[in-house]
């Protein structure tokens, strides 16, 4: 057994506690079509059969330590992570061990999470906020892993079995296939050491191949509105695809889309918000993953002006790409992005956090280390440039949570160049 | 006994202001390796720091001991708008400003306001610290409040409301919870302000509020991270030095009588499932039995293997989620949990249950073991709170504001470390009463007994 290759320390003594991930290269991405929710599912069938415990048992024991345990599944990773005061740290090492290599995976205790995860999904219907993320997400990335749901459906929930989250999990978490961070009041030789410990007792296995396909874009402008009764407020998000953390002007174009949608004083918040009062919140966002990810506006208007929300939401989006940026607002952006930098990097746990993601993300060499340096020397034909070839004008999704019948003409009339429109009862799934 | 003032405080007050002369007050321990050092102005503004130069960044916040509990009815939210027009103008810094130079040195800038108070908080790269105390001190004595700002603002909170309350279930749901169990303490009063009421307010209500409360004797400073004394209270001593206090108001404060009933309200609204909030008077933050009703509350809901988790999502599979809230706030205010069902579960089978759980911790004691993983999870987020210099400000400015005790949350550690399984066993008995207790159920539209359409409210 050779040791971890990727080990990542940040020693800090300023408080007694320890923090760690371990992070795996796969994530829900590699489900099988008809097979959604099996990443999840497993994971945490995992974390709560450690060593063959029951599952309260388990957390009793964790909670016993002061320490807490949580395991997540994304599209491209599977995360393990905890905190844990320093004193506890070898006893939920130990634990830690017991869930990683030595999971019960009993079967009752899966069929209990299948049920939780079915309940989970109808109370999901509650938030708005939500299903406008999630229904963006299906129909941005439509037919890709992306946009395939991660928990799964009471469909395909119901055809996981033990035997498929146990191979499941026998690649997800081969030692070879596992990056591991630490944080906190631990040296860096304990560090490896339990980095060692953990990789010992699991099976030695390869890391596995990302054979996820880069998402293209369906062409044209489509309306999704995710149909709910009585809705006051709408829930409205407007985007296509975005950035590659492996494009070349991947830095110029967050730094023009902190000039457009990043902070308070950005464009949308100012039109939007400021001036006109018609959402509490007016962001873009331009979220990295291992693959292409999405560019999105998010803006909750109350009903009545969501058309015309919508309307100029898609009239600064075209004045961006147009007209650019101007010098001055470059000037204010880069110095916002490089002065609060020292907020990303203030605590050891946020250090160990970006080395990880670059290790797991398989993000370009420096990608945080060099970020400064790289802000610093965008320019504004660099900024401009990005914005006019990467933010989708015509390929569009509008997703939109609100009552159908009050307000679906209206805001088709909103969307110039409007191709396709879906209604989707908010309970369809 | 005030300590010895060092030299360079004499030095600060030999060229202060009238009102900027510092007074140091005593040094309080932070846990076991930090300290908080306090100042006063003679204007009233208190000064709480935490040195620690393990990042080069300061957390600079402004805590004013106003909240929605000093509201009247008609004029509710006005605590909560307020925080936002901080944001808009000042005589010196047109519309967008203010926001636009915090970002320029790369701040984060956000605001807060609850019952008992409205916090505003400005985490800054250290080396432009000046800009932020001076920003902070003109916005609290020369805020521009036109009806035009005002008019536009109120759209945003109306806006945030509808976010929060209108469309939120869960959001609706605890707003009633509240209003009903409170008949005359302000805490009744959502701090969001009724919309009604937000839509309202003018631009005059806005100024009288300011003149009112908006005072240096009405705030604390709190700073935490990479500045040392000398150099924060020479920079809030120049810039609040001419400053004068305001003349406060005496609250006109209404103890919330007993709750000697159970008050049931039924809601119907456009969810899947059934959800109950329950809501009992419980003990103020500073109360000596405040940290056992905690602990019992980690006992009941913290963490999966606790007892209304581990029985009511896990055993029974009744509900999804199970929530425990205990208010922490200067007056006695609410315990409440919260428990969404599963589908085709009803809200009387999670009372039911909730009760026979209740009915257990009221007749015999906790386990040790209980109790010790309690108190392990408590002292962990406790810790985890304090990783930045912004947790550590959040934390002083809370303590001091609502107890007036900076090292609050080490002291609530230690009390916590002090009780036994009697202690939960007579705080249960004492607050979580089947006989007095306020419960809202809240039911899908369309289910059997909807005899209401859309905003249906039925009292029962």
């Amino acid at each position: 057994m050779s040791a971890p290759t990727h080990v990542v320390v940040e020693s800090s003594a300023a408080l007694p506690l320890v923090t760690f991930a371990i992070s795996s290269f796969s994530g829900a991405a590699t489900d099988p079509p008809g097979h959604e929710g099996l990443a999840r599912l497993a994971t945490k069938l995992m974390r709560r059969t450690g060593g063959g415990l029951d599952a309260l048992e388990l957390d009793a024991r964790i909670d016993r330590l002061g320490a807490a345990l949580s395991a997540e599944v994304s599209p491209s990773t599977t995360t393990l992570s905890g905190t844990v005061l320093s004193r506890s740290l070898d006893a939920l090492v130990d634990l830690v061990i017991d869930v990683v290599a030595r999971p019960g995976l009993a079967e009752a205790e899966l069929d209990r999470i299948r049920r939780e995860t079915i309940a989970e999904l109808v109370e999901a219907r509650d938030d708005d906020r939500g299903l406008v993320r999630r229904w963006f997400r299906r129909k941005v990335f439509e037919g890709h892993p992306y946009g395939r749901p991660t928990a799964g459906t009471p469909a395909t929930l119901a055809r996981l079995d033990r035997a498929s989250a146990r191979a499941h999990l026998e690649r997800t978490f081969a030692s070879s296939n596992l990056a591991f961070a630490f944080a906190g009041d631990l040296s860096e030789a304990r560090a490896q050491e339990i980095a060692n410990r953990i990789a010992t007792a699991l099976r030695l296995g390869p890391r596995l191949a990302d054979d996820v396909t880069e998402p293209t874009a369906r062409p044209g402008r489509r309306l999704i509105l995710v149909d709910k009764p009585e809705r006051t407020q709408t829930q409205i998000l407007i985007g296509g695809l975005g950035t590659h953390p492996h494009d070349p002007d991947h830095v110029a174009l967050h730094v023009a889309n902190t000039i457009f949608g990043g902070t308070f004083s950005a464009r949308l918040t100012r039109e939007v918000r400021s001036k006109r009062g018609w959402s509490y919140g007016a962001y873009s966002g331009l979220p990295i993953d291992r693959h292409r990810q999405a560019f999105t506006m998010w803006t909750f208007p109350k009903a009545s002006d969501a058309a015309a929300c919508i309307r100029l939401e898609l009239e600064l989006l075209e004045a961006w790409r147009r007209d650019g940026i101007t010098p001055e607002e470059l000037a204010q952006a880069k110095s916002y992005l490089v002065r609060s930098h020292a907020f990303s990097v203030d605590t050891a746990g946020k250090r160990a956090s970006h080395q990880l993601d670059e290790i797991v993300y398989d993000l370009p060499a420096g990608y945080h280390s060099r970020y400064l340096d790289e802000v610093r020397a965008v320019t504004l034909a660099a900024c401009n440039e990005a914005v006019h070839a990467r933010i989708p004008e015509r390929d569009l999704v509008v997703t939109v949570v609100a009552t159908a019948s009050e307000l679906q003409s209206e805001l088709q009339a909103a969307i110039p160049g409007l191709e396709h429109t879906e209604i989707i009862p908010f309970d369809s799934d | 006994m005030h300590p010895p003032a060092p030299a360079w405080l004499a030095e600060l007050n030999a060229a202060a202001t009238h009102w900027g002369q510092v007074e140091r007050l005593p040094p309080v321990a932070f846990g076991p390796a930090l300290e908080v050092e306090r100042y006063r102005l003679a204007n009233g503004l208190e000064v709480a720091l935490i040195e620690d130069h393990s990042a080069p960044v300061v957390a600079y916040h402004t805590w004013f001991r106003v909240g929605s509990r000093h509201e009247r009815p008609g004029k509710t939210g006005i605590a909560h708008l307020f925080e936002h027009l901080m944001f808009r103008e000042t005589e010196t810094l047109p519309e967008g400003e203010f926001d636009r130079r915090l970002e320029e040195i790369g701040a984060e800038n956000n605001a807060s306001t609850w019952l008992d108070w409205t916090s505003y908080t400005i985490n800054v790269p250290a080396e432009s610290l000046p800009l932020v105390v001076g920003l902070e001190s003109e916005r609290m004595s020369r805020l521009v409040l036109s009806p035009e700002i005002v008019a536009s603002e109120k759209e945003v909170v109306a806006n945030e409301r509808r976010y929060r309350v209108e469309d939120d279930v869960e959001g609706t749901a605890n707003e009633v919870l509240w209003s009903t169990a409170f008949t005359c303490h302000g805490y009744g009063i959502p701090t969001i302000g009724w919309m009604a009421d937000i839509e309202g307010f003018t631009a005059e209500d806005c100024r009288a509020f300011y003149r009112t409360y908006y005072a240096p004797n009405d705030a604390i400073v709190v700073a935490a991270g990479d500045v040392t004394p000398r150099a924060l209270v020479e920079l809030v001593s120049r810039a609040y030095g001419g400053l004068p206090p305001a003349e406060l108001p005496i609250e006109d404060v209404h103890p919330e009588p007993p709750q000697t009933d159970v008050r049931t309200r039924e809601l119907r609204r456009p969810t899947p499932t059934e959800k109950i909030s329950v809501g009992w008077h419980g003990p103020a933050m500073g109360d000596f039995d405040h940290p056992a009703v905690s602990l019992l509350a980690e006992v009941l809901t913290g963490g999966r293997a606790s007892r209304l988790h581990a029985r009511l999502v896990r055993e029974l599979e009744i509900a999804t989620d199970v929530r425990v809230f205990v208010g922490p706030f200067r007056d006695p205010s609410l315990i409440e949990v919260s428990v969404a069902a599963r589908p085709g579960h009803t809200a009387e089978e999670l009372v039911d249950a909730l009760d026979r759980e209740l009915e257990r911790v009221r007749a015999e004691p906790v386990l040790p073991d209980e109790l010790e993983r309690g108190r392990a999870r408590l002292e962990l987020a406790l810790l985890s709170g304090l990783e930045t210099a912004e947790g550590k400000a959040s934390t002083v400015g809370f303590y001091e504001t609502v107890l007036r005790r900076p090292a609050g949350a080490f002291e609530r550690l230690e009390a916590l470390a002090a009780l036994g399984p009697s202690d939960l066993l007579r705080v249960a008995r004492r607050y979580l009463r089947a006989d007095a207790r306020t419960v809202v159920i809240v039911r899908p539209e369309g289910t059997p007994g909807d005899a209401t359409t859309g905003d249906g409210e039925a009292a029962a």
